[in-house]
């Protein structure tokens, strides 16, 4: 809400009271109504629209065609309604994605302001630790850690997040160190506000709003990632519905049944679109171009 | 080392790349801030490494169910388990057994696999040919059409030309890899039949067929990653043209409008482009994995799959290693080229 009141405030045009807010801002509106649709039909949907369970269908319905009666986008091999399972794959990757993001955002995002803000040896440790996570290709050992936990909704998350910190962590002490030079954070020294006031009262507030832009597009990116892991068998584990074992399974017999596929990399696709359009308006937004 | 002195010495920018070949000038480019840049960042790879096997060698602890388990079957009776672990050395303390590694490894030993028995570190370079042609060819497509596109782009931005490729350019961005994969396999290998939905011809049994079992493959990579840096060029192509100087007084002077864009604009440009290219390289060799799985390419991602799986860690640890000596390469390589784009890195003056 408070990027979205500052960003009204900052485009109104001169003499504006033509139109709605969302009418002037399409380009944010547009993919944030998508994305508020997408998460509306995942956790909602399933509990309002008339659609069988995603998983303990029977073997006597498997390849049933789109349209047919009870299911509208047709059945899987093991006879589950494809589109309960495309909302419900959806519901795990959203609730993944924004886990991990959050995760990402409180710790990355801490340490990068420590880091900004106390310079010095702190500073050297933490870039020097992180410069080892971002060294590695993260998929990598994600597969690693996925594999040595064992595949869980659970450990997706904890693996993903992990990786997802060094990112978090630069954004944050770069835009610390941006705000070390204004009069403000000087004269909060001056007043002789302890350190960690000065980091939650005048640090944090500040750079929210870039974390929560590149939350954005970190949630496309963690979407994709968890389709990859889930697609690989070591990400959300099946019966449970992911849109990356979807995916996997209906490649088995992608020539036969290729809707199988397409309907989940949709899925995919588009709201991955909406995140990475959201974010990218949003920090050219931020960045003033 | 000592100050660069020679700094206030430098030739003009331009006769540079002569200046370095001449080899009475050796001695002085080896004390030049370029190669000290590079010196550093060398040493400072070190520990980066060191840090990287560390963290894999003890996330591979964590796995549960080892290897000698895994070998054996679940039938194996508990003495024969202990009896291989003793052979395989995996009863010694996790340090010790990471000192040893660490000490072969320095020679280029990898160590034995623990499922196939053979030496990983030729395994691994072969299998490395593989990832290498298919990334190699990968970054060729897309910078070849990334660059005149982002270029065109940005000569008229705002425009049909410019607003289409950015359209192009965020869908592709939000495809994933593996969708993308899928996709071209249902299209050109189902649908068509133009090219094999899987497997893959080695080079020495002709380039053309070669190169035919590589092009979707190549594809599924490549996309992305033209379509991320269409982007990030065209973006610092417009931002140089809009806000610098040098611009203005170039077109002032009376220069083209494509020259300005060529010789001036995309030559700063460039810079940002190598670095994302440098910092991609390192992220791509692991995100070859999937693609590498999809289409059965014997290449190292499907290798350290397959490890992950049989919990052959020795094996995961040297495709762990490798891809990080890549990464940390390649950030080598862009700072490298800074030196050589940019007389000022190269002599020092800041």
């Amino acid at each position: 809400m408070v990027i979205d009141s500052a960003v009204a405030v900052e485009t109104r045009p001169v003499g504006g009271r033509a139109g709605a807010w969302w009418l002037r801002n399409l380009e944010v509106a547009v993919p944030a109504g998508v994305v508020a649709l997408v998460v509306l039909a995942c956790f909602v949907g399933p509990l309002v629209l008339p659609i069988p369970p995603p998983v303990g269908g029977s073997v006597l319905e498997s390849y049933l065609e789109a349209g047919s009666p009870g299911h509208l986008l047709g059945t899987d091999p093991n006879g589950n309604d494809i589109l309960s399972r495309v909302l419900h794959g959806g519901r795990a990757s959203l609730t993944v994605a924004v886990a991990v993001n959050l995760l990402g955002l409180v710790v990355g995002g801490t340490l990068g302001a420590l880091s900004g803000h106390l310079g010095g040896i702190t500073d050297t440790v933490i870039m020097r630790l992180l410069d080892v996570l971002i060294a590695f290709p993260s998929l990598v050992l994600t597969l690693a850690v996925a594999q040595s936990l064992g595949a869980s909704q659970t450990n997706t998350v904890l693996a993903l997040a992990f990786f997802s910190i060094p990112a978090f962590a630069r954004i944050s002490r770069a835009a610390t160190l941006r705000l070390r030079e204004l009069p403000f954070m000087a004269a909060a020294q001056l007043c002789g506000t302890p350190g960690w006031r000065v980091l939650t009262r005048h640090v944090a507030p500040n750079i929210a709003p870039q974390l929560i832009t590149f939350g954005m597009l970190g949630m496309g990116i963690t979407i994709v990632i968890e389709g990859a892991l889930s697609f690989l068998g070591l990400g959300i584990p099946l019966p449970a519905p992911s849109w990356g074992n979807m995916i996997s399974q209906g490649q088995q017999s992608l020539s036969a049944t290729p809707m199988l596929v397409v309907w989940p990399c949709l899925a995919l696709f588009v709201t991955v679109l909406a995140f990475n359009l959201l974010g990218e308006t949003l920090r050219a937004r931020w960045s003033g171009r | 080392m000592t100050a660069p002195t020679k700094g206030a010495l430098a030739p003009p920018p331009g006769t540079g790349p002569d200046a370095e070949r001449a080899p009475g000038r050796l001695a002085e480019l080896l004390a030049s801030p370029g190669v000290r840049l590079v010196g550093k960042r060398v040493l400072l790879a070190v520990p980066i490494l060191l840090g990287v096997s560390v963290l894999t060698f003890w996330v591979l602890n964590l796995i549960p169910g080892n290897a000698a388990q895994q070998l054996l079957g679940p039938e194996a009776t508990p003495e024969q388990v202990r009896a291989l672990e003793q052979q395989l050395g995996l009863d010694q303390p996790g340090y010790a057994r990471y000192l040893g590694w660490l000490g072969a490894a320095v020679t280029g030993d990898l160590g034995t696999s623990l499922v196939s028995g053979q030496p990983v570190t030729g395994q691994i370079s072969e299998r490395l040919a593989v990832s290498g042609e298919l990334v190699g060819l990968a970054f060729l497509v897309s910078l070849g059409l990334a660059v005149p596109v982002a270029l065109l782009a940005a000569y008229r931005p705002g425009r049909m030309f410019d607003r289409v490729s950015m359209l192009v350019s965020i869908t592709g961005l939000s495809v994933a890899n593996y969708v993308l994969a899928l996709l071209l396999v249902l299209l050109f290998a189902v649908e068509l039949a133009l090219f094999p939905a899987i497997g893959f011809v080695p080079v020495a049994e002709g380039l053309g067929a070669n190169l035919h079992s590589m092009a979707l493959p190549v594809a599924a990579i490549a996309f992305p990653l033209f379509c991320f840096y269409t982007r990030f060029l065209r973006g610092d192509l417009v931002d140089q043209l809009h806000g610098e100087d040098y611009i203005t007084t170039a077109r002032a002077k009376g220069i083209g409008p494509w020259q300005v864009l060529l010789r001036h604009a995309f030559r700063n440009s460039s810079f940002g482009l190598i670095t994302v290219v440098g910092l991609n390289l390192g992220t791509l060799i692991g995100g070859t994995v999937i693609v590498e799985q999809i289409f059965a390419l014997p290449g190292i991602g499907q290798l350290m799959l397959q490890a992950v799986n049989t919990r052959d860690f020795v094996v995961v640890q040297a495709c762990v290693l490798v891809f990080a000596i890549v990464a940390v390469l390649a950030n080598l390589l862009a700072d490298l080229l800074y030196a050589v784009l940019d007389p000022r890195i190269r002599y020092g003056g800041r």
